[in-house]
């Protein structure tokens, strides 16, 4: 059985609210799901709970949606995917940390960023434009959580805007 | 270093001469070049016109080759900006150097590629989905999706709404799949892992139905000579008559499963007509279904009705072949079916 939790309206308004307090997100209208222990998901309201079942009956479910955020083990605090913040850009005001264009190519490349920023936390990370996911920052860094499979292999001028 | 070129085989020669006739000569000059480097712009993510530009600030010379499809793009190669001025090889009028081709896996490496505002797509490929016409809160299936090129151009003309079911038998092809989805920030999708013939039984029992359904069947691959030549080395009239089969099998599947009214597009990447045209026909001849007509944005062949001592039912015409040389494309074979109701 596909281990996927659909959130019910109570689990999705507590879900939506630790969203607004961390980056100011105030609606989901999709579908909201955990899937596995941390990973969250998000699927077009056209999909039904019913529906996952019934086809993890059929053939075996393999994927729904797309990972969205995941909850920090040690904090509990919600980390976005580079989707998660490209699809929730136009809500996120909070926490948000924008790179210039150094940085922003070394974020893409996978690259922890030895920076002092004075902040804490999981910050979206911002070049112009585009959306870059999630950082942590502590006292001195900034940590990278881009997938091996989204970074860039070269160095090359980022023109991301 | 160049490219290892395989020697076609005389049965296949052979063939190819019969289904062409006076194209014959165009079709072997073309197979000699690669495709042109075309992709699709992910309208989930980003409009085309603001790819496009962004892509035009990096130096890439793009064009949009139909304007009723603006996402469709080709690059046609990149200013080289190391050139200094002065130097020649420079278009001091316009400030510009000489244009020069991207180099190899370029395309696939930038910063846009990676942040999923494009997807890499021969364009016959796409051609595809532009006859399924997907539209917002249908169910469709995509039977054998992997690695996704037509099912996250599916989702983005379906605007991420509605229900999308992208199955795909074989495991070490799920990941590619899955991958290339959450590239694109497909959200109304899901991924299922079954033989394609044995899902379609399942959805049949529980009358589980769809709009729309894509069969892009695993073929033998004739019109990916330009990109991959070695299909050339593997190619084999049996595996053609398996194929087949299995290609009737899963027409078959895929027409139980669709709603009254509803369209499943047949497609292949091969010019064989045991796989392309006898499908269609098998279909038309098996079921209370109709071939409809098909517009497409490029020059095609239609469907042939005769091949070796076959003779097939005369709306088979409808079907399109898309052959290399008549578009500068990749070979690839198209029939819309309708089931009636």
């Amino acid at each position: 059985m596909i281990p996927i939790k659909v959130l019910n309206k109570n689990e999705k308004e507590k879900f939506i609210k630790q969203l607004n307090e961390q980056f100011g997100i105030k609606e989901v209208k999709d579908n909201i799901a955990k899937f596995g222990k941390e990973r969250i998901i998000l699927f077009s309201a056209g999909i039904s709970e019913k529906e996952i079942q019934t086809l993890d009956r059929f053939g075996r479910v393999e994927g729904v949606g797309v990972y969205f955020a995941k909850i920090d083990e040690k904090t509990n605090d919600l980390r976005l995917s580079i989707e998660g913040t490209q699809l929730l850009k136009n809500q996120i005001t909070k926490n948000i940390f924008e790179l210039d264009e150094k940085q922003a190519e070394q974020w893409m490349m996978g690259q922890d960023l030895n920076i002092t920023t004075g902040k804490k936390g999981f910050f979206v990370i911002k070049f112009k434009g585009d959306f870059l996911g999630t950082g942590k920052i502590s006292e001195n860094k900034i940590s990278n959580f881009i997938p091996k499979s989204r970074r860039l292999r070269y160095k090359e001028s980022v023109k991301l805007s | 270093m160049p490219k290892k070129t395989y020697e076609p085989k005389p049965l296949f020669l052979e063939r190819m001469k019969e289904l062409l006739g006076k194209d014959f000569d165009a079709y072997m000059e073309i197979l000699k070049h690669e495709p042109v480097r075309s992709f699709r712009c992910n309208t989930l993510k980003i409009s085309p016109e603001n790819l496009k530009k962004r892509l035009e600030e990096k130096g890439w010379k793009i064009k949009i080759p139909f304007e009723k499809y603006p996402e469709i793009m080709i690059v046609e190669g990149k200013y080289d900006n190391k050139i200094p001025s002065g130097a020649g090889g420079r278009d001091e009028k316009n400030n510009k150097s000489k244009l020069i081709d991207l180099e190899p896996g370029e395309l696939g490496r930038s910063i846009e590629h990676l942040l999923g505002y494009y997807y890499i797509q021969e364009i016959a490929s796409m051609l595809p989905v532009l006859v399924l016409e997907p539209k917002p809160e249908e169910r469709v299936l995509d039977l054998c999706a992997s690695p996704g090129s037509k099912t996250t151009q599916i989702a983005a003309r379906m605007q991420n709404s509605g229900l999308l079911i992208a199955n795909e038998v074989k495991f070490g092809r799920i990941k590619i799949l899955a991958a290339n989805l959450e590239r694109c920030g497909v959200m109304n999708t899901i991924i299922t892992r079954k033989d394609g013939i044995a899902l379609c039984k399942r959805f049949k029992d529980e009358n589980f139905l769809f709009d729309k359904i894509l069969l892009d069947a695993p073929c033998s691959g004739e019109g990916t000579i330009r990109s991959t030549p070695r299909t050339l080395e593997m190619w084999n009239i049996n595996t053609i008559k398996q194929l087949s089969n299995l290609q009737k099998s899963l027409i078959s599947s895929a027409i139980e499963i669709l709603k009254p009214n509803g369209t499943l597009i047949y497609s292949t990447c091969t010019h064989a007509p045991e796989e392309d045209e006898e499908i269609v026909d098998f279909a038309l001849k098996n079921f209370n279904v109709e071939v409809e007509k098909i517009e497409l944005p490029l020059k095609t062949s239609p469907g042939i009705v005769r091949w070796e001592e076959k003779e097939y039912a005369e709306d088979v015409k409808y079907s399109c072949r898309v052959y290399p040389q008549l578009a500068d494309t990749e070979g690839f074979f198209i029939a819309k079916i309708r089931k009636l109701k």
